[in-house]
């Protein structure tokens, strides 16, 4: 049943049309769909289609990433207004552009997709202090501490993710909070992430989400 | 031969004794005068020597007019810049803060007449004097369908051209493309030589190829109304192999200078002796590579591209990260593989 609609749906993602996206949605709940079920069994399988056509395809692109984070929360956000009883959460993040780094796209997408499946985010914003992400993640009992960085400086400076690592391990927290980064540099040169002193990263915005996920649900079963 | 006689006539495809060897070194000025960036971006005279200095520290072949990309946003009224002491620096103000800001938003009359442009006028007109007629100088443009990310923000500018009205999207970008044509015109006034185009909005790896046929080519064309004289065809280091037909068909743009994850093999098919097409190393890894991962780079790209010429061997913005010790290693190599029989 679901099927068609993931497929009308992730078809109107891919062709970027949001208003043609929404509308699949509509016709869904009209015909009996519970905003549970438009959540649990249309949009969050959309966004795993999307993550494994990203794997599969490198055509795809930065504006149907974009849009496939937006119009998920967008849907999830309404339905969870009309939710019998508020969703399990799966965990939490705290996320933030790296000091002196003022780029926020991708930190955006990260975040549409992540509240779509169920974590909750803690933007701290952009140009964010080590400091200050550890201070969240404790105090919000964090799982991940999210760091995206568009520039290269900002990705190794010794103010962004060293920091935040050499933190963690000052404060003894490495095994319960993981740290997990992205953005530009990282996709030129895919090892970057362990010389910042990171446990994992993603290529996009779209796949960190999956990453953190992950990373979440490795963390709690640990 | 002097490096710009050895780049015009690659791109035309006469004999040359090597390969052009272009290395993008802007930030390192401020480390070799000993300056602040902030402070060494303040005058184009102080840009001016730092190129000339690192030109004749490196001996590659290109200086650059650019001081950094938010400039572009300064000429825009931008207010605020976030310096760094390890990098670029970022814009810190936008000018555009909501949709609502772009019907009173104005372009300067003449951007020549504006404060900023003060010091890369400066900058120009030392470099011409002094190596204007033996290396290329470079200036750096960002295209009107890109140019509103540095005055919004990158989030809300792809908001704003995927789901907001398309009149407000348009007039927006009419007014960067005044803009452009008025930069370029300014550059070439001054002697700037070759013009990176930087669109990463005419990559299909920001928005789908229909998109850009539809949307980004038509304000291409209106930026470069004047032609394609000096231009460079470049994606902010997005791949651009899949538009370069259609860049040369639409734009006549004949001189590219695609991403490192571009098929150089294909690069140098699509561009068939028609202009020149550029291997451009990954330089971000060089940050940690040793010398000998550099040269072996270096070689490899060498062997893809120079069979045949209309090849250019380039870097991209060069992190000061990079140990001096490895861009020493990728000029050797450059120099060395670079040369034809």
């Amino acid at each position: 049943m679901f099927e068609t609609y993931i497929k009308d749906y992730n078809e109107a993602v891919f062709e970027i049309d949001k208003e043609l996206a929404l509308e699949v949605v509509e016709t869904a709940l009209q015909q009996g769909v519970t905003p549970e079920q438009v959540v649990f069994d249309i949009i969050i399988p959309s966004i795993e289609q999307m993550m494994a056509e990203i794997v599969i395809n490198a055509d795809t692109n930065l504006a149907q990433h974009f849009m496939t984070a937006q119009i998920a929360a967008e849907i999830t956000e309404n339905m969870l207004a009309k939710f019998k009883t508020p969703p399990e959460v799966i965990g939490r993040v705290i996320i933030g552009t790296s000091y002196g780094d003022l780029h926020s796209l991708g930190k955006r997408i990260v975040i549409g997709c992540l509240k779509s499946m169920m974590v909750e985010v803690v933007d701290l914003g952009v140009n964010v202090k080590a400091e200050d992400f550890v201070e969240a993640a404790v105090a919000q009992d964090a799982q991940v501490i999210a760091i995206s960085s568009m520039m290269v400086h900002t990705a190794t400076g010794e103010n962004g993710s060293l920091k935040v690592r050499a933190l963690l391990k000052e404060q003894n927290l490495e095994n319960q909070i993981k740290l997990v980064v992205g953005g530009a540099p990282y996709r030129f040169d895919h090892e970057l992430y362990s010389k910042v002193g990171a446990d994992n990263w993603a290529a996009d915005g779209v796949t960190a989400a999956k990453v953190i996920r992950q990373v979440i649900l490795d963390r709690k079963s640990s | 031969m002097t490096p710009l006689e050895i780049l015009s006539a690659t791109i035309s495809g006469q004999p040359t004794p090597r390969v052009p060897i272009f290395c993008n070194l802007l930030d390192q000025g401020s480390k070799l005068l000993n300056m602040s960036p902030e402070q060494y971006y303040s005058k184009g005279e102080y840009v001016a020597e730092g190129q000339l200095k690192i030109l004749k520290h490196f001996g590659h072949d290109n200086v650059w007019s650019a001081s950094y990309v938010g400039k572009e946003a300064q000429l825009l009224g931008c207010k605020e810049i976030l310096f760094a002491d390890h990098g670029a620096p970022n814009v810190a103000d936008f000018v555009i803060k909501s949709w609502d800001d772009i019907s009173t938003f104005e372009i300067p009359e003449d951007i020549t007449q504006h404060p900023h442009w003060q010091s890369i006028g400066d900058c120009l007109k030392i470099l011409h004097q002094e190596v204007g007629a033996t290396h290329p100088i470079c200036a750096y443009v960002t295209a009107s369908t890109t140019l509103p990310a540095i005055l919004m923000g990158m989030d809300k500018w792809m908001e704003l051209v995927l789901t907001g009205p398309i009149d407000v999207r348009d007039e927006l970008v009419k007014k960067c493309s005044h803009f452009v044509q008025q930069q370029l015109t300014a550059y070439r006034a001054a002697g700037a030589n070759v013009i990176i185009y930087a669109n990463p909005f005419g990559s299909p790896y920001f928005i789908p190829q229909k998109m850009i046929v539809d949307w980004s080519m038509p304000w291409m064309k209106q930026d470069l109304k004047d032609g394609p004289d000096n231009i460079v065809y470049y994606c902010g280091m997005a791949p651009l192999n899949a538009v370069t037909e259609l860049v040369i068909e639409k734009l006549n743009v004949n001189i590219f200078y695609p991403a490192p994850s571009d098929d150089l093999t294909e690069a140098k098919r699509l561009i068939n002796g028609k202009g020149l097409t550029s291997g451009v190393l990954d330089d971000i890894k060089m940050i940690h590579w040793t010398e000998q991962q550099t040269r072996d780079e270096v070689k490899c790209i060498m062997a893809l591209g120079k069979p045949e010429g209309h090849f250019l061997f380039g870097t991209g913005f060069m992190p000061l990260d990079i140990p001096e010790k490895n861009i020493i290693a990728m000029l050797d190599a450059a120099f060395e593989y670079g040369r034809y029989p």
